[in-house]
């Protein structure tokens, strides 16, 4: 596959997720996507996810095109580093919904659930923040590393072993209702290590120690711990691929 | 150690159904004079019952023909030297027996009488000096939720629910409505803004807010001084926790105290069904809350910085010097039965550890599990109390659908002062209302007389200090409902003084 060097840019960032010559096919679809949402909520009694999961997989039919020309035009590399940002930025964008939902329209926590985050989320999360390790592994072993790649890794694993703590106590729970005969009951949203009532803050390991009182760290609600570790994971994504591609530009230059 | 009292709070079935789940109080005071406290204990199906304290934990039983009784507080209703029994009810207003005196070392006899104009239904009381004239008056609190469930619409037509506050003036009662409406399960009268005149805060369950009202001359002013509420609360008790001189406010609510899944998968079903929908700018949180000063004339929440925002499905909760080290320490009683609710557990019983915390003088409450305190039966009232006249604070717990029981304190700790007070020329001749102050070289140790606190409780007026075995004791202070103050001195270790006004 023929490589073509990125163009010399201040944000070569900005230019790698610009959907380019896919901008209007994608608008074309987000407006099919919203249109039929509407429609599909409205007569057909959808949920919002249910919806939000369509109009996403309508985009994803320009994103894919857009990512196909970014693994000819930059090689596989730059392409899975475009994918990474793109859905990690979606991803961010749950959260951010979630935490305006909260904190600006004053919504009750249980009702402030972004657009897609009433499906699954445990099983969602634990999934989709190992695969963002994976990927960042592999991107390592293809040169994607620079100082803050590092740090983004580091934060990356933090944040799936919150996952996989969440994930480990979301099943078990659901085996300890399943043993009291309760099979309606959704076990999701349970505290994690960081948080309100989660293990820092109740654990008896922390009790008596500075550990259990760490304003935020064991205060915040669970929207907003999250919202924290995506907006760190989508800030650190940012500035690596930012230096990535700028070195990988100086370098092409020479 | 754990005794049991010959006591059993029961229902009306075999099964616990909302809100017989509530369960009932206990008061504790030394109701025919002999020094020793007695024991009453409200039930809701069977007769009320008082235990007589005959000495080292034994005690005579009897019984009271008043039945479907909720709170309980001993307090001398008419102001002649006689401690009376006074009784809320699952559904209908209060009820009064009077102390008729008795021969020596038989008990008194009670007669039931009325308390005149006393007549909105009341779930919650608690009897203060609101006033300050030396006199008793009286406080209640509807809990509508119960009055819907059973008088359905003679209850809605019947518009006499809420909170009604009754000017005690010579021998009638003046009653004075607050607000029509209330879920009250907590009451308390205490001076949290230290101007020397006791506040009137009301804990309601659900959603409904709590509501607090500051007197300004003859009336009552609403005042919403709390950042953060608790959402069911459950119970109010208060103190000096860090012998500052200034009074932190506890109230107790729901909220697991394990976070293992074993323990939260018992409270995940019931709270998905009622778990509350409240916007992020609603006062209200479901957990404990400890209101404290906060330097600007309000009020901030501690309960998790020092360690107490949870104790399970709470009842009634005590400050408490228990290891007689000078600071208050806290106990909070726990468990809840319910069909409605509970239904997916074995006996619908939400099944839970009562929760002791050892204040550590250094602003946190430390679980002390050590202390044999953890009953896993379903706490509904509970009172702290000194019951064999040994300076240390005992224990008693009603429990719904198991016996009653007394915990022997035999920590061993510190040494202690008690001390009654006696106003006899007034209505309120057990001082009501008044605040004491223990000055030792380890700090000045601040208590005060209620009648009412916890959840559906009555505490002794007889009052406990403890400090540590090599504390100076410098004097008492009284500051009397009225205003007016006296000094004592000296003071010994391991006594205890009347103080007769």
């Amino acid at each position: 596959m023929m490589e073509r060097p990125m163009q010399p840019s201040r944000f070569p960032v900005l230019d790698l997720v610009n959907p380019r010559e896919q901008t209007l096919a994608l608008v074309v679809m987000l407006v099919i996507g919203l249109a039929l949402a509407a429609v599909q909520m409205i007569w057909a009694g959808w949920p919002l996810w249910a919806a939000t999961v369509m109009v996403l997989c309508l985009l994803l039919i320009p994103a894919v095109l857009k990512w196909r020309t970014d693994a000819r035009r930059y090689g596989v590399v730059v392409m899975v580093l475009s994918v990474l940002l793109a859905a990690q930025g979606f991803h961010t964008l749950e959260h951010l919904a979630q935490w305006v939902e909260y904190h600006i329209l004053n919504w009750p926590a249980s009702q402030s659930a972004g657009f897609v985050s009433p499906a699954n989320s445990e099983w969602i999360h634990f999934v989709w923040n190992w695969t963002v390790v994976l990927v960042m592994v592999y991107l390592i072993a293809k040169g994607f590393r620079n100082p803050f790649v590092w740090l983004l890794l580091t934060w990356s694993v933090a944040h799936s072993l919150e996952h996989t703590y969440l994930m480990a106590r979301y099943v078990q729970m659901l085996q300890e209702l399943r043993n009291l005969g309760v099979q309606s009951v959704s076990a999701q949203g349970l505290p994690g290590i960081l948080g309100a009532d989660g293990w820092l803050a109740r654990s008896a390991f922390t009790q008596g120690t500075l550990f259990c009182n760490l304003p935020g760290l064991t205060t915040a609600p669970r929207l907003d711990v999250h919202f924290w570790w995506n907006a760190g994971e989508m800030t650190l994504l940012l500035i690596a691929a930012h230096t990535f591609l700028r070195q990988r530009l100086a370098r092409r230059s020479i | 150690m754990a005794h049991t009292l010959d006591h059993t709070t029961t229902v009306h079935g075999d099964v616990v159904h909302l809100f017989e789940s509530n369960g009932a109080g206990v008061a504790v005071n030394d109701l025919d004079g002999d020094g020793r406290l007695d024991i009453v204990l409200a039930d809701l199906n069977g007769p009320s019952t008082i235990l007589w304290n005959e000495g080292d934990f034994h005690f005579r039983k009897e019984t009271l023909d008043e039945s479907n009784t909720r709170a309980v507080n001993i307090v001398d209703v008419d102001g002649d030297g006689r401690l009376d029994i006074v009784f809320t009810h699952r559904t209908s207003g209060v009820s009064y027996w009077h102390n008729e005196g008795g021969p020596p070392g038989a008990g008194s006899q009670f007669a039931r009488r009325t308390l005149p104009n006393v007549l909105a239904p009341a779930y919650v009381m608690a009897w203060g000096d609101l006033w300050g004239k030396g006199d008793l008056d009286l406080v209640t609190g509807s809990y509508d939720a119960e009055l819907s469930q059973v008088q359905a619409n003679a209850f809605l037509f019947s518009n006499n629910g809420g909170v009604y506050v009754y000017h005690h003036d010579g021998d009638a009662f003046l009653p004075q409505r607050l607000t029509d409406h209330a879920q009250a399960l907590a009451i308390a009268l205490t001076d949290l803004k230290g101007d020397g005149h006791p506040d009137i805060i009301i804990g309601n369950d659900f959603e409904e807010p709590d509501a607090m009202w500051r007197r300004a001359g003859d009336t009552w002013q609403s005042i919403a001084p709390f950042r953060e509420t608790t959402e069911s609360t459950m119970s109010f008790d208060w103190g000096d926790i860090d012998n500052s001189g200034q009074t932190a406010l506890f109230a107790a609510d729901m909220k697991a105290y394990e976070i293992d899944v074993r323990a939260l998968a018992a409270w995940l079903p019931m709270m998905a069904d009622m778990h509350p929908h409240l916007p992020k700018s609603d006062p209200q949180i479901m957990e404990n809350v400890l209101h404290l000063p906060d330097g600007s004339g309000g009020f901030k929440d501690e309960a998790q910085r020092r360690g107490v925002d949870a104790t399970g499905w709470s009842w009634s909760s005590q400050f408490g010097d228990l290891d007689n080290d000078g600071y208050l320490d806290l106990y909070v009683v726990n468990g809840m039965i319910a069909k409605e609710l509970f239904g997916y557990l074995p006996n619908n019983e939400l099944v839970e550890a009562n929760q002791a915390f050892r204040n550590n003088g250094a602003g946190r409450f430390v679980p002390a599990p050590s202390w044999g305190l953890g009953s896993t039966a379903s706490g509904r009232g509970m009172v702290m109390a000194d019951l064999n006249n040994d300076g240390q604070l005992d224990i008693v717990v009603n429990n719904l659908q198991s016996p009653a029981q007394l915990f022997e304190n035999r920590l061993c700790g510190g040494g202690s002062v008690e001390v009654d007070l006696a106003w006899p020329d007034s209505h309120n001749t057990r001082a009501v209302g008044a605040k004491v102050t223990l000055h030792t070289s380890a700090g000045d140790l601040t208590r005060d007389v209620r009648s009412a606190s916890g959840y559906l409780s009555g505490p002794p007026s007889r009052l406990h200090f403890g400090f540590p075995a090599d504390a100076k004791l410098q004097g008492l202070d009284i500051r009397w409902s009225d205003g007016a103050v006296s000094s004592v001195a000296p003071v010994t270790s391991q006594t205890r003084l009347t103080v007769t006004r």
